[in-house]
């Protein structure tokens, strides 16, 4: 599984992005730039400049058309994936977190920051996917997180419900028409913030990364827990396989945090997990820093991770990873074929 | 190698995953079963994305075609 390195950020990834297709990576970093790039070859497609400040999400829309990112700077910026062009720009009173398009791409929620004199909020914007169409300012709805910020959220399937993870650990549930809080449910530890969300193809279901050291994957419908993999470090993101039954994780402490040595360098690792049986199966080395973000390739030919150390590493399955199951899995693969 | 020797366990442990892998799949049935019941009751199209990608490239060949003309 030898990676293609991406080297055209400057500072920390924040997320990675894949397109519907695969064939396109976005990316983001507290260097300001968001970078496209072709994920057969590590070419970079372009830059989209225009952020005053760390951009923290970005999103590509399921057309293809537009990508969505979320700054420091205070805005959500549209962004035309082809020309480079700013299409709109919406102001909040606080950094924007994290973005994401519901699945037709007509809707995008955003997670602004809490700050003094300003609670957390979960916006949802109107998005016309023609790039000549003038975008309406207006928010279409503001969910107020009054008892825990948000720190990242998500749509669900048939844009049912809108999925958020909180600050204290907890996951809501609320109606993504009406904005009304259905559930909020203690998953993870009191305290450890979720650092991450991330669907499965169909969005009946969701992977968590939490600072408590787990990742769970839990149902939209009712925000069943139906796994748990235990990491023996803080998560930054988790991400769910296509084709394959496994859940990929990264994380890793900061460099502050930890008594660095040479025999370190290169070891934080991404960790794949088998989905249903929750048990490690397998590390891939490379980065010079703790995992901010891994992204699945919906297509299920590899994935790729990005660095507290400004690099994205693309990973390409090999034939091993295709082959390998369990032997309960052949005995059922055997049997339905 | 490796993969060998986790594939392989005990009659114990390939019980329980045999077990889970059960679980997993019925439930994914049910789940496939109740989506496709409420898309449907919602009037949504089976497969939204590809109905607006269809959407996307006929407006840009249409685009083609009138530059053609020009």
């Amino acid at each position: 599984m030898r990676p293609i390195l991406l080297a055209g950020h400057e500072r920390a990834l924040t997320q990675i992005r894949f397109n519907r297709d695969g064939d396109l990576i976005f990316s983001t970093s507290k260097d300001q730039q968001i970078c496209a790039w072709f994920s057969h070859n590590g070419e970079r497609l372009g830059t989209y400049h225009g952020h005053q400040g760390a951009i923290w999400t970005v999103d590509v829309d399921p057309t293809d058309t537009m990508i969505a990112s979320g700054s420091a700077d205070n805005t959500i910026r549209l962004w035309d994936i082809k020309s480079g062009k700013c299409l709109h720009t919406w102001e909040f009173p606080t950094a924007v977190k994290r973005v994401e398009f519901n699945e037709d791409g007509t809707k995008l929620l955003g997670v602004t920051e809490k700050r003094m004199g300003h609670l957390g909020t979960i916006v949802v914007l109107d998005i016309n996917l023609d790039p000549e169409a003038e975008q309406s300012d207006e928010k279409a709805m503001t969910i107020v997180c009054d008892e825990s910020k948000a720190t990242v959220a998500g749509w669900s399937y048939l844009t049912k419900y809108i999925i958020a993870g909180h600050e204290d650990g907890s996951v809501s549930q609320y109606d993504a028409k009406t904005g009304d809080l259905i559930y909020n449910i203690q998953i993870h530890d009191l305290g450890s913030p979720i650092t991450d969300i991330q669907w499965s193809q169909d969005r009946t279901y969701f992977i968590t990364a939490s600072k408590d050291k787990s990742a769970k994957l839990i149902t939209a419908r009712d925000l069943e827990v139906l796994k748990t993999y235990v990491a023996d470090t803080p998560l930054n993101s988790a991400a769910i396989t296509p084709k394959k039954e496994f859940v990929i994780l990264g994380g890793g402490q900061a460099a502050m945090d930890v008594t660095t040595t040479s025999a370190r360098q290169g070891r934080f690792e991404a960790r794949f997990y088998h989905k249903i049986f929750e048990e490690e199966i397998g590390r891939v080395r490379g980065h010079f820093g703790p995992l901010n973000t891994v992204a699945a390739d919906p297509t299920g030919r590899g994935y790729a991770s990005g660095g507290e150390d400004g690099y994205v590493r693309v990973h390409f399955f090999d034939k091993g990873y295709f082959d390998f199951m369990y032997e309960v899995e052949r005995e059922r693969a055997n049997r339905m074929a | 190698e490796d993969a060998e020797r986790i594939a392989g366990a005990d009659q114990e442990v390939v019980d329980r995953r045999r077990r889970l892998l059960n679980e997993w799949y019925a439930w994914r049935e049910s789940v496939d079963e109740e989506l496709d019941e409420e898309r449907e009751a919602m009037g949504l199209p089976e497969n939204p994305v590809e109905d607006l990608i269809k959407a996307k490239t006929a407006a840009v060949s249409q685009g083609e075609e009138e530059k053609v003309i020009e």
